[in-house]
């Protein structure tokens, strides 16, 4: 997703090149806008959108927007890697839920999470539920079927293992089969982590109550393209971060423990 | 009263369109203190009735008596040393060998009391914070006896624990597992197809026919120890182990099975390794079992 999640040569740097690609980038930019085909209004120039994402930094607009949009994508993606580890291990471990409710699943999971916006507001109305509602449902099964391959893969020794010793119940999970299937469960947290991002602006965008989606929706109201791309470049470089700092720092760790890296 | 008594253990596994019987009613008793060495030819079942012994797995018909009375279900009076070991990765040598412990609710500094000495016992000490990949399969095996003995089960069952080892390593820890024996006067029922093996630990070594097996004979084995795999008379005892082997592997005619006595023939203590392919080399029906196995532990 990331542009260093590419494969790339270990021994050359590409660092050189990805600058002058974006100074490049920034430059032809900068020469269409200034170059007068479109109207500003229309295509802003980089420096229009820079002083717009600076001026949003400044009286706390885009901060407020980025702390709501993070805040209620916290809540609902906690509640689907919660909800999600227990679907994931009950369906790995009961065939008869597998079969039945796992079936379910596979389909609820074909739903892009926006779909869900209408049920959130009729259900919630616009409120903070209503987004969570909607976020939390985008991202539920991700985690779940990571969750389920993830514990159908656990070596049967290990479960063995545990059991001779005495784990049984709430203990063989919270000891056993989470740990054994967090490799598989954290590709579902990234993944969970993907849907609900999305999640979150669409519907921050359609149930237009506060968060960075509804400052896409104000710029595009007010016909305000330089905030749109402003908006949009902090949605993107979010993206980034959580990717490259959380999951990448999350999956290192958990690989070098396993002696998989 | 034995420690530990097999009635009449029967056991199927299902093989495409056939049912294979693996085990034909065994019978063994294992006394508090003895150091039962099942042998017997590849794929003869010997370690699905270890893991039947263990409660990992249920026969179709026959029971194991635990003092006395009927056990069906898995617990910490009877631990599995498993072939691979099966150390938990994502955690510490130390957490691995406190495994049980932690389950059954021992307080932490407790744990670490009691892990500390047998982690010691081990030598395992200076590798108590690293992780299980970072060790080599010999350590491994410590670390899995480490956290067997951990529990102070009333019997230690190994399955092949030494299968996966290179020669030098098993005969280190042939010695260090006589030494753990003497020690801490466990029961332990040893599975394992290395007739060498079985002459140096056991103070019994019970031969398995080929399918469907039973115990087809009971050896004791009163030499004095520490024994090592070469010592003559030793020699001449596995050989007459070799004797009962013999025609049950020309009965099963496998490939794995055919080249544990023919190595062993040649240097017992060398030719054990040779028999260390282990079930991997056989045919179908021993695949088929092992895939039983797996299968039956997912549950």
């Amino acid at each position: 997703m990331s542009p260093s999640a590419l494969p790339s040569s270990k021994k050359r740097s590409y660092a050189p090149h990805k600058i002058a690609f974006y100074i490049g980038l920034v430059a032809v930019w900068q020469l269409v806008a200034m170059a007068g085909v479109w109207p500003s209004n229309i295509f802003p120039s980089p420096y229009e959108v820079g002083e717009d994402l600076a001026y949003g930094a400044l009286d706390g607009s885009l901060l407020h927007g980025f702390a709501t949009s993070m805040w209620r994508l916290a809540v609902g993606l906690s509640i689907s890697i919660a909800g999600g580890i227990a679907l994931g291990i009950v369906m790995a471990r009961r065939e008869s839920f597998n079969q039945t409710v796992g079936s379910l699943v596979l389909g609820l999971q074909s739903i892009p999470s926006i779909a869900w916006v209408p049920l959130g507001i009729l259900w919630f109305g616009l409120t903070d539920a209503g987004i969570i509602f909607v976020i939390a449902i985008g991202a539920v099964f991700a985690v779940t079927i990571n969750t389920y391959t993830g514990v159908k893969n656990i070596q049967p020794h290990y479960i063995e293992a545990a059991r001779n010793m005495g784990a049984t119940g709430g203990r063989l999970i919270t000891d056993v089969l989470i740990p054994a299937a967090f490799p598989y469960m954290i590709s579902g947290f990234k993944q969970g982590w993907a849907f609900a991002w999305r999640g979150v602006i669409g519907a921050e965008l359609l149930f237009s109550y506060l968060g960075l989606g509804y400052m896409l929706y104000v710029g595009r109201s007010l016909n305000d393209i330089s905030q749109i791309i402003a908006v949009m470049l902090v949605i993107m470089a979010t993206g980034l971060a959580v990717d490259a700092v959380l999951f990448k720092k999350l999956e290192l760790k958990v690989m070098s423990r396993w002696g998989l890296r | 009263m034995a420690k530990l008594e097999a009635r009449g253990i029967t056991k199927y596994f299902e093989h495409e369109s056939h049912r294979l019987q693996a085990l034909g009613g065994v019978n063994l008793k294992v006394e508090s203190g003895d150091f039962v060495c099942l042998v017997g030819p590849s794929g003869c079942g010997k370690s699905t009735f270890l893991r039947i012994v263990a409660g990992l797995e249920k026969p179709d018909g026959g029971q194991i008596l635990f003092d006395g009375r009927p056990v069906t279900e898995t617990g910490p009076t009877r631990i599995m040393v498993f072939q691979e070991g099966a150390l938990f990765p994502w955690l510490t040598v130390r957490d691995n060998v406190e495994f049980g412990l932690k389950v059954s609710g021992i307080p932490r500094e407790k744990r670490a009391e009691i892990s500390e000495r047998y982690l010691d016992m081990m030598q395992l000490t200076k590798f108590a914070g690293s992780y299980t990949h970072q060790l080599s399969t010999g350590m491994k095996q410590r670390v899995a006896i480490a956290r067997a003995l951990v529990m102070d089960p009333d019997v230690l069952l190994m399955d092949e624990p030494f299968a996966a080892l290179d020669a030098q390593t098993r005969d280190l820890l042939l010695v260090e597992t006589q030494l753990i024996w003497a020690r801490t006067k466990k029961t332990i029922m040893f599975v394992t197809h290395n007739v060498a093996e079985a002459a140096v630990l056991g103070t019994k070594v019970a031969v398995f026919s080929n399918r469907p097996s039973v115990v087809k004979r009971e050896i004791p084995n009163d030499f004095p120890r520490p024994r090592v795999p070469d010592d003559k008379e030793l020699i001449d005892f596995q050989h007459e182990i070799l004797q009962e082997l013999r025609p049950e592997v020309r009965k099963g005619g496998g490939a794995g099975a055919a080249a544990a006595p023919a190595a062993a023939e040649e240097a017992p203590g060398e030719g054990a390794s040779g028999a260390n392919k282990d079930d991997t080399d056989a045919e179908g029906t021993v695949a088929v079992e092992e895939e039983k196995r797996r299968e039956g532990g997912t549950r």
